[in-house]
This record gives structure tokens, C-alpha cells and sequence, in this order.
């Protein structure tokens, strides 16, 4: 069966503050597909552009509470899809993004797209339950 | 014991031309889930591109993938994840005012982004369902 | 209570494939979990170096998607057992020669896709990526 993950902080309920029809994560077949993260502040839902490793960090904590929340971690990351603005920012990704995956990186693609807001990075990740 | 894997066939269309198997199948069972393609806004019945608006093109997309989810014993609300492409992200409210319209809550989780999009696609969208 | 699945890293048998312990990357080749496997985006890379391997679009998605084959036997599946997959192109008005390729690794019940473009880092004309069924 589906279950939803209900935002584990106010400020991570996409739907309330800005009107974006989604769940915060989804959780089937022991899997937990969570919805694009952004860099917006936990607590209060605002926008918090920076640079991208500001954003990044911004993102990687969001996520820490939410899988924590839905009983799983990042070191039970499957699958991500890094969207970075610009590819020039590769390497700054690469750098952040290590400080949170230490314990065993999960497979990874980067996408270079458009990322709403002008944010200049975004999450789309899977986890183990 | 090892999941299967099944070829979802299009619901409803006509057979296709001789010679010309499609280069990706709709949708595609395997384990738990259902695999649905990047679908673009097209007449389910004679594959004809159907271009609009990002709205238009949503509406038409998400009563297609209402059909084939359907038709292979899925459901809007079972739907787990969904990714949107939109060939730009200005779009992206009318993208969602038309999606609100269709997945029941509690909705799937999702993404959106912006990309290039094949043929003229105003918005692509792809996703995951309980099969 | 169901038993919460574990992971398992996917590694290719060639080492030259190994993109990301070549190059020091926060990413493994690919992840098993529980009936899945998922791989990390693939590019052109020459299988007998390691090196990048550029040229007509045509070739450079022949040579990834040979990789990918090699990646998914090397963890016991196969291309046969591909549920979706994504294809990345850096120039849209490749997709005819892409399709031509691709028949040849797909060419009967093929998986879920989903094919689109966005700029590509160093020259590569495509990138793969794949979730299989595993073995």
C-alpha cells in the first residue's frame, strides 16, 4: 500500500505554503519516493537562495528530517537526481554533497535543468525505507 | 523468487503499423510498481500529437495516463511518484492548477523542472504507480 | 512488520567502467535494493580506457548503452529486465540517430522511457540512466 510521509516541519509542507499539488514523500513497497527538495527554511516555509553549497546544505538537512521522520536516513539513499542550474557548478556539488553521503553514496545522476523559484540546486531522491 | 517483468499494451489503440514497433513501451510492471513512460499530450487511440497550451497538454496527458493506469489495474491514487518536465518553469502554475484537478489527496510525491523538450512538447510527464 | 530492505552496491566487472572510484565521485555505479537496481547516469566512456569517448552521436550512445549492458550483467540482470529508462541528450535533433541505437539494445518489449534534453558536462552528446529488475 501508498503512505504518506507528512512533512516532519511546518515549513516543509510544500502544499500549504506555495500551492504545489504533492505529498512531501510517499512511502510503497518499501521504497520512499520523495518529492523534489528545495532550499526553503524548515520552520517557515520561506526561500533560502544563497550560493549553491548554501542551498545544497539547505536541501541535505530538509531531507535529513524527513526520512528520519519516515523511519529512514541518508545513508539509505538509492537513487538521486542532482538538478543543478549549471553544470559550471559540478565540482561545488561534488563538495557539498560528500558531506552527506560518507557512509556508502547512493547511484546518482546530475541534471543540469531549470530549478523553479531560480533556487540553484534541487533534490529528487529515492530511499530504503 | 525473482519479479516478473510485463508490457503494459496501450488501451484502446489501434494496432500499429507493420514495421514500426514503438521505441518504448507506455507502461512496464515489475515487482511492486508500474513504470509509466514520459507521456506527451497525443490521441490515445491514433498516437496523433495533440499541441496546446502547458495546460491543455497537461489535461490531455493526465486523462491519458488515467486510462492506461486503469486499464492496467492501477489508479490515479495509486500513483507514487511523478516527474513533469516543463519547457519552461513559468509554466509551472498552470501546469499545476490542471494536475490539482486530477490526483486525488492525498497526491503522489513529485518534481518539476525545466528542460528541452522533443518535438514542440509543451511538458512531458512521467511516473511511478502501485501497480 | 516487514523487514526493512538493505542495499548493496552494483560494481562493473571491467574497472575501466568504474566512473566514479576513476574519478573520485560521491556516487557508486549503481544500487540494489530489494528487487531494483538502479544505475547512475552513464555516459560515452571507452571500455578498454576508461576515457571518454566522444563522436557521432550515433556511436556514443551505442558504446553507453553497450556499458550499461555490461553494467546489469555484471550484477546479474540484464537489459531485458529494464523497467525505464531516462536518455539525456545535449542536442535534441539527435533523437532520430538515438533512436536508431537504441532499437538495437531494445528491440522487443522495451522499458518505460522517457527522453529529453539539458546540457551535458564535458562533451558527452547523451547520458543514460536505467532502473532494472534485478536477477
Amino acid at each position: 500500500m501508498r503512505e504518506v510521509i507528512a512533512a516532519p516541519r511546518p515549513g516543509l509542507d510544500l502544499r500549504r505554503h506555495y500551492g504545489h499539488h504533492q505529498s512531501p514523500a510517499i512511502r510503497a513497497g518499501g521504497l520512499i519516493f520523495c518529492s523534489g527538495m528545495l532550499p526553503i527554511d524548515p520552520e517557515t516555509g520561506e526561500r533560502r537562495h544563497g550560493t549553491l553549497t548554501s542551498e545544497a546544505h539547505v536541501i541535505l538537512g530538509n531531507l535529513k528530517l524527513l526520512l528520519e521522520a519516515a523511519g529512514s536516513s541518508l545513508d539509505r539513499l538509492v537513487q538521486v537526481h542532482a538538478l543543478i542550474y549549471d553544470s559550471i557548478e559540478y565540482d561545488v556539488l561534488n563538495r557539498v554533497y560528500r558531506q552527506y553521503v560518507a557512509n556508502g553514496p547512493p547511484a546518482r545522476t546530475v541534471w543540469a535543468a531549470q530549478i523553479e523559484a531560480g533556487f540553484k540546486i534541487q533534490l529528487d531522491v529515492i530511499a530504503a525505507a | 523468487m525473482v519479479a516478473a517483468r510485463k508490457i503494459i499494451p496501450p488501451p484502446g489503440a489501434e494496432p500499429a503499423a507493420v514495421g514500426s514497433p514503438p521505441p518504448a513501451s507506455l507502461a512496464v510492471k515489475g515487482g511492486d510498481f508500474l513504470f509509466v513512460s514520459g507521456l506527451t499530450a497525443v490521441d490515445l487511440k491514433t498516437g496523433a500529437r495533440l499541441h496546446g497550451t502547458t495546460a491543455s497538454e497537461t489535461r490531455q496527458i493526465l486523462a491519458n495516463l488515467k486510462q492506461l493506469l486503469e486499464a492496467a489495474g492501477s489508479s490515479l491514487d495509486r500513483v507514487v511518484k511523478v516527474n513533469v518536465l516543463l519547457h519552461s518553469m513559468l509554466e509551472a502554475p498552470n501546469m499545476n492548477d490542471v494536475y490539482a484537478q486530477f490526483f486525488p489527496d492525498p497526491p503522489p510525491a513529485r518534481t518539476v523542472c525545466g528542460a528541452r523538450l522533443p518535438d514542440g512538447a509543451k511538458v512531458i510527464i512521467e511516473c511511478t504507480a502501485l501497480a | 512488520m516487514t523487514e526493512k530492505l538493505q542495499r548493496s552496491t552494483i560494481e562493473p566487472k571491467n574497472p575501466h567502467l568504474h566512473a566514479s572510484r576513476r574519478s573520485n565521485l560521491p556516487h557508486v555505479p549503481g544500487i540494489r535494493v530489494g528487487d531494483y537496481i538502479f544505475l547512475s547516469g552513464m555516459t560515452p566512456v571507452d571500455p578498454q580506457t576508461g576515457e571518454r569517448s566522444l563522436g557521432p552521436i550515433a556511436e556514443q550512445v551505442r558504446t553507453t548503452l553497450s556499458n550499461m549492458r555490461h553494467m546489469l550483467e555484471s550484477a546479474g540482470s540484464s537489459l531485458d529486465r529494464v523497467v525505464r529508462v531516462h536518455v539525456v541528450l545535449a542536442d535534441i535533433s539527435h533523437m532520430a540517430d538515438m533512436e536508431r541505437v537504441y532499437r538495437e539494445f531494445f528491440p522487443v518489449d522495451p522499458p518505460a522511457r522517457t527522453v529529453w534534453s539539458m546540457q551535458l558536462r564535458f562533451g558527452n552528446g547523451c547520458e543514460i540512466e536505467c532502473v532494472a529488475l534485478a536477477g
